[in-house]
């Protein structure tokens, strides 16, 4: 009930669009294309994203692009062509797609209840002969607009929050049009534009460089990975994603400048068609909206069945028909719980909140349960499992591998620092190095400081400062002479530097690089501080070194030094780094390095977590399997015990091939392996592998992973951070976008924020998800029980014809005001047992309402109520003068107005309105009893299993401001508002308050051994029909 | 024609997505000189999606779905899952339980329900041992005494014209019926005559039968029906007889027996010229007081008050309030119209 008509509504006409629009010229076809995304059913969403993109401006030369857009490279479009074209292609939509976020979404969740209550309640006012419902209708209007404005409040509240993420896309472009360089607000732009893009801008729309100096750009936005890109104005690749020529609208430019031509706007853009095309991606309904519809279904059933029953035993009573329908209706109407959907809602935004305290920022109030159900996350690798920081890992000096901490502050370095070695490598780390603090970040700590340059020497940088002190310092003592600076050729990068030590006038070359070509450069290494020749065995253990470090999944570095003859090199020398007059041959090794982004230190705790909740964690990243399977290794994804296909074959020494698929618990699949495989074949990986690792995915393919993951019949829960990730964020039962490194899209596309990128902070949602799962349960069977009390009195009222024991009105004050705030009190319930050591539910099976809560609510508990609340109305009628005897069969008569004598069971006799006071002061009655036993009802429904000593009664503080607020609402109700006829409640005397207390405490008992024997024999005949 | 513009357009994207890694990896100065890597990107760089397999099946799919099967299959197969439900004759089950299960949810269900009863019963028991049968626990709801009137034919209007005796003939027999309990020969044999002005007090236990006073239906003089059996009606000159309601243990002041009178409620209040009360004191005597219910009680006649009257104005709708006076009672509340009070017209047409 998510979808958006207009996905179904134009489906034919929509794809014929397409092919004839495919024949024109390229840039029709985009019109098109949000129109058609949109327009194909979800199975073809896959082929959708892959067929996304054609696009051959990049092979253009200059010239060509010139003549294709009509424009002119140095003078640019004129205003009027400029002008003409905006006119035509309409102006560029200034924001990416926002999720539908409005009165209608709301709508969607009311819409149940809407049915059930208004439909009722319409046809109530119809027929306003109903004994005081003339005005019912209007009130029951009323709560529906009331609820549904509280609904839309609550959702609005969390949009809020949305909303104050939601970045500002650029508003100005620094455009050439009439020669002349203009700024004008960025929507305005149109194909063919000549734009100047300069360090720090965000690219107004898709661009082809025509001339860049040193531009570098972060294509986050799109792909979600921070590292800067180059771009330059050559064409490089085939496909314009990874062509250097073309810059996307709302990347970033982070340095240099650039000059470019517009080629597409607004949402023909790259990131605007896949924005677009996440929209189009069906929205699921969520399993909570699943579960009120079919929590809905029961009730309507119930209601419908009964009233029925109840007409046809009213008509066989030779009840007029149309008082049969009236009773009908009245019947269905008590049946509605119209207090639920407020108690829902509020549940659930309080869960909301408590999880955006724990860094989970819910948009979609109902993907609160999502996550709790979640039976598979998919989740990414950088960031979320990792510190998303490259950090020393290894080293390797003195033909030793030591480790360093990779903890979140580093400050635990246990490696030995005392060998000579250490000290030469520490000062090659600390001087070949480019990188450097911002300055003015003196108070904050060293890890969280901003870095200029890029990941491995922030990584190398931040470890020298924490265990050298002040490198900036030394830097300073160590005054630098010459520098090459890394580049892809050389992969090494090289300074020259003076020595602090006053009495040595030496120069110090230091190095780093590529380990092999650092080591072809060597001919000596360092072993104790002792230079030693480098030979066979030596480089041997380099290998292994490398080798082994390499098998971590691990960036390794190598470093070497060399003390420049004095003699050859005096001070005044002057070292030019294009000729290099200075030895690159015969240095020092000195060691290795090895860095790797390390998991957050929470992470395997949670993923621990994770496995014995039942939840599948499935590893998606881009990077290399190597590294992916080391993280995996590291943070549980793939537990100790368990390989791969590939550690078998390694352990047995046989071919791969030879290996038996169904030995291996863990699976590490490429996305090139991925690719080749059929839908089954994805299917049987995912079904028959406990761990999966899938490595080298593009985000398209995340897209195929949840829909595999899907088809088994899971509830996926992805992450994501990019552009592109936003199909497969959509697609997914319940999309977890990163707050950090997320880009605006990916945000929108998701139900939920992580505010801390952090993989454990889901595990504490699914935590609350399954908690919030019980407790609505827990909430709807309080709310489900009164309702046969309140239905009782009616369908007596008809057979026996009894005085009503219970007015409408009374039963809005019980499901509108005294059971809200106590239903509510159920969320803060703690869990009975520890929930994160059992299954995910069952999408079919373990229902929200199941037929136990029901049978259990309203034959059980409910009717116990109802007994209870006679037992109250007897006796206040009884002590009035009308025994129960009496009072058999006298409705007829008790409601003629005209008859003002009525006698009762001693002879005294009634004029009307004394019968309708007393009659008030028994819906009074029956309020209060349903009242008090209420509260037995809420205080048995903290636990389904455990006993409410187990659980503790005064744990949850919210429950007993909830039986207070009951308390006290029912006596203002008597006590204040008992004089105001048109309520329909009077004073009533003190005793009666306490008639219902024995039945409440019945209640109680009757669940406690109920409670017992459920323990006594688990799964035993009496745990599966009691149980809900 | 769809499949191939599909095709024709297929192998762009695919690439797209894995440029990244590259570039990510050169933009972080490779040091990591993996040759395999390399190798395999290649290699991954070679494979273009088997999209035509795909789609084939897809768009069988979708020949499958665009034939489409009629709605009312569903509904068909809807209907017999629920049969199935129902009645599942393989495993012999209804509503998905066996007939052990059901019985043994029955019985289960019949002894709980027998329980519940059971304590319902007791509870019940004991609540009615606590109340008297005599007397009414609380008698504050019924008090003040309400008042009636007879003739009662469902309403307070009384519509009659003086010629045409179908007009008022049910009120005669209506008053007839109502004064049979009256009967001077049925009050003197059944009660007993007892001193008038005072409470007619009967100490005792609750459960004593007591005496009633009598209340002869002669005290009603010309509304007694006994000269004129027509109660007036036949002349234009209606009779209307008032009671109190009863309530037990209901005494009104001493000395001072409650009165009633009556007059034009709204308007000319010579519409009104005479009325005659019998008993012409036009209360209710003391002696009727108190009540003590109907168990104990048997007997008990409601005094009366009737209301001649013998010249209202004709042709006309007279609203008439009739209140009954004295100490302790109310006659002006406004929710009730029947307490202490009772508004009715006369529209005697001749």
């Amino acid at each position: 009930f998510q979808k958006t008509p207009e996905i179904y509504s134009v489906e034919l006409s929509g794809t014929k669009d397409v092919k004839k629009t495919d024949k024109g010229d390229g840039k029709q076809k985009y019109r098109g294309l949000k129109n058609k995304c949109s327009n194909f059913r979800k199975n073809d969403q896959i082929e959708e994203i892959k067929e996304e993109l054609d696009l051959d401006d990049h092979k253009l030369s200059s010239e060509e692009l010139e003549k294709r857009y009509g424009t002119n490279i140095i003078t640019g479009l004129s205003s009027a062509r400029a002008a003409e074209l905006l006119a035509r292609m309409g102006p560029m939509p200034s924001t990416l797609p926002r999720r539908p976020r409005d009165c209608q979404d709301v709508m969607c969740l009311t819409f149940p209840w809407r049915d059930l209550v208004l439909g009722s309640g319409s046809l109530l006012s119809l027929t306003p002969l109903l004994i005081t419902q003339v005005y019912l209708g209007a009130v029951l209007a009323l709560v529906v607009i009331l609820t549904g404005i509280f609904a839309y409040y609550q959702e609005a509240k969390s949009t809020n929050i949305m909303a104050s993420f939601s970045k500002m896309i650029p508003q100005q472009a620094l455009v050439i049009r009439d020669a002349e360089k203009k700024t004008i607000p960025s929507e305005q732009l149109v194909v063919g534009d000549i734009v100047e893009i300069k360090g720090g801008d965000q690219i107004p729309a898709d661009i082809r460089l025509l001339s860049s100096q040193g531009c570098k750009v972060d294509n986050s936005s799109l792909t979600g990975e921070s590292e800067p890109q180059s771009r330059s104005c050559d064409f490089t690749h085939d496909n314009p994603l990874e062509t250097k020529n073309i810059g996307f609208y709302s990347t970033t430019c982070l340095e240099g400048t650039a000059t470019g031509m517009v080629i597409n706007t607004g949402d023909r853009t790259i990131i605007g068609q896949i924005a677009s095309l996440a929209s189009g991606v069906g929205n699921e309904k969520t399993p909570i909206a699943i579960e009120i519809e079919h929590f809905v279904h029961i009730v309507a059933g119930v209601a419908v069945s009964i009233g029925i029953i109840f007409f046809i035993i009213a008509v066989s009573m030779k009840y007029p028909v149309l008082y049969s329908i009236i009773f009908l209706i009245g019947i269905i109407v008590a049946n509605v719980p119209e207090g639920l959907l407020a108690t829902v809602t509020v549940t659930l935004s309080l869960t909301a909140k408590r999880m955006a305290k724990k860094n989970c920022l819910v948009k979609n109030l109902e993907a609160v349960e999502t996550l709790g159900s979640t039976s598979i996350i998919c989740s990414d690798k950088t960031g979320t499992l990792t510190q998303n920081r490259m950090t020393v890992a290894h080293l390797w000096f003195d033909n030793q591998i030591f480790m360093a901490d990779t903890s979140e502050d580093h400050s635990n370095q246990i490696f030995d620092q005392s060998s000579e070695t250490w000290a030469s490598l520490a000062k090659i780390i600390t001087l070949c190095n480019r990188a450097e603090f911002k300055p003015g970040q003196e108070s904050i700590p060293i890890m969280k400081k901003t870095v200029v340059g890029d990941a491995s020497e922030t990584a190398l940088l931040k470890f020298s400062e924490v265990i050298l002190g002040d490198v900036m310092e030394v830097r300073k003592r160590n005054r630098k002479v010459a520098e090459i600076p890394f580049n892809s050729t050389n992969k090494f990068q090289l300074s020259i530097h003076e020595t602090d030590d006053p009495n040595d006038k030496r120069f110090l070359m230091v190095m780093k690089g590529a380990p092999e070509r650092i080591l072809e450069k060597c001919s000596t290494i360092m072993i104790n501080g002792q230079e030693q020749p480098l030979d066979q065995s030596t480089a041997k253990a380099f290998h292994t070194a490398y080798m082994e470090l390499g098998g971590l999944g691990e960036r390794v570095l190598g470093f070497c030094h060399l003390y420049l003859p004095a003699d050859e090199f005096p001070e005044t020398y002057s070292f030019d780094i294009d000729t290099m007059n200075f030895p690159t041959s015969s240095l020092c090794f000195v060691g290795l390095l090895s860095m790797i982004d390390p998991p957050r230190s929470t992470v395997p705790d949670a993923v621990t977590k994770c496995r014995s909740a039942g939840i599948k964690v499935i590893m998606v990243t881009g990077d290399h399997p190597i590294t992916a399977k080391a993280i995996a290794r590291s943070v549980g994804i793939i537990s100790a015990n368990s390989e791969t296909v590939e550690d078998i074959a390694k352990r047995l020494n046989i071919a791969v091939e030879q290996v038996n698929e169904w030995d291996a618990k863990a699976a590490v699949v490429t996305g090139m392996e991925l690719k080749d495989m059929s839908q089954e074949q994805l299917d049987e990986l995912l079904a028959n592998h406990s761990e999966i690792v899938f490595a080298r995915t593009s985000p398209q393919q995340k897209l195929i992973i949840v829909e595999g993951c899907q088809r088994l019949g899971a509830v996926v829960a992805v992450t994501g951070d990019g552009v592109n990730d936003s199909p497969a964020l959509k697609k997914a039962d319940i999309g977890i976008a990163m707050g950090i490194a997320g880009s605006d899209a990916a945000k929108n596309a998701a139900d939920m924020v992580l505010l801390d990128d952090n993989f454990a902070s889901i595990v504490t949602g699914v935590e609350e998800g399954r908690l919030i799962f019980d407790n609505l349960k827990k909430t709807i069977a309080y709310t489900l029980t009164k309702n046969i009390a309140e239905l009782c009195p009616f369908l007596i009222y008809i057979i026996v014809g009894l005085p009503l024991p219970i007015g409408t009105i009374t039963i809005l004050f019980i499901d509108l005001g005294t059971d809200i705030i106590p239903s509510i009190a159920l969320a803060y319930e703690k869990a009975e047992s520890d929930i994160m050591n059992r299954k995910p539910r069952h999408k079919k099976k373990d229902r929200l309402v199941n037929k136990p809560l029901a049978l259990y609510s309203y034959l059980h508990v409910g009717l116990m109520q109802s007994l209870g609340a006679f037992v109250v109305y007897f006796t206040v009628y009884s002590q009035e003068g009308f025994r129960p005897s009496t009072l058999i069969g006298l409705r007829l008569e008790w409601e003629k107005h005209s008859v003002n004598d009525l006698e009762d069971s001693y002879g005294q006799e009634w004029t009307r309105y004394q019968r309708q006071y007393l009659e008030w002061t028994g819906y009074t009655a029956f309020f209060i009893a349903i009242m008090v036993q209420q509260i037995a009802d809420l205080i048995i429904r903290k636990t389904r299993r455990n006993s409410i000593f187990q659980q503790g009664l005064f744990r949850n503080k919210v429950i007993w401001v909830g039986i207070a607020s009951q308390i006290i609402i029912a006596l203002i109700l008597s006590y204040g508002l008992g004089s105001i006829t048109a309520l329909n409640f009077t004073m009533l005397r003190a005793q009666y308050w306490f008639v219902a207390v024995p039945y409440a405490i019945l209640i109680w008992v009757y669940d406690e051994v109920r409670k017992f024997f459920i323990r006594l024999y688990p799964g035993g005949w009496w745990d599966k029909n009691m149980y809900y | 024609m769809r499949r191939q513009h599909r095709s024709r357009r297929a192998p762009t994207f695919p690439h797209g997505y894995r440029y990244r890694l590259d570039d990510q990896d050169e933009a972080n100065q490779n040091y990591l000189a993996d040759e395999e890597e390399e190798a395999e990107e290649e290699a991954r760089v070679m494979g273009v999606p088997n999209l035509e397999e795909k789609e084939k099946e897809e768009e069988q799919n979708e020949e499958e779905e665009g034939q489409g099967q009629p709605t009312g299959n569903t509904w068909w197969q809807k209907l017999q899952l629920m049969n199935e439900y129902l009645w599942d004759p393989e495993q012999r089950m209804s509503l998905a339980r066996t007939g052990q299960s059901w019985s043994l949810i029955l019985v289960i269900y019949f002894f709980f329900y027998a329980s519940l009863a059971a304590v319902i019963t007791v509870c019940m028991y004991t609540l009615f041992l606590t109340i008297s049968t005599y007397m009414p626990t609380f008698t504050e709801r019924v008090k003040p005494p309400g008042v009636m009137i007879r003739p009662f034919a469902h309403s307070l209007n009384f519509n009659f014209n003086v010629s045409e005796p179908d007009t008022w003939q049910h009120y005669v027999i209506s008053l007839n019926g109502f004064l049979q309990g009256y009967n001077d020969s049925l009050q003197e044999e059944m009660n007993v005559d007892c001193p008038p002005g005072q409470y007619f007090i009967q100490d005792g236990n609750e459960d004593e039968d007591k005496k009633a006073c009598q209340f002869k239906r002669s005290f009603l003089k010309n509304c007694s029906g006994l000269e004129d059996p027509t109660f007036g009606y036949s002349t234009g000159q209606p009779c209307i007889l008032l009671k109190m309601n009863r309530i037990v243990g209901f005494r009104p002041e001493l000395g001072d027996p409650v009165k009633v009178s009556c007059k034009v409620q709204r308007g000319d209040e010579n519409d009104i010229r005479s009325i005659n009360y019998y008993p012409e004191s036009a209360s209710f005597d003391l002696r009727y007081y108190p009540y003590y219910g109907k168990l104990t009680h048997v007997n008990y006649t409601s005094p009366l008050v009737a209301m001649h009257f013998t010249d209202v104005v004709k042709n006309q709708v007279v609203p008439v309030q009739c209140q009954l006076k004295g100490k302790g009672i109310i006659n002006d509340v406004i929710n009730d119209h029947f307490v202490g009070r009772v508004i009715f017209t006369l529209n005697i047409e001749t």
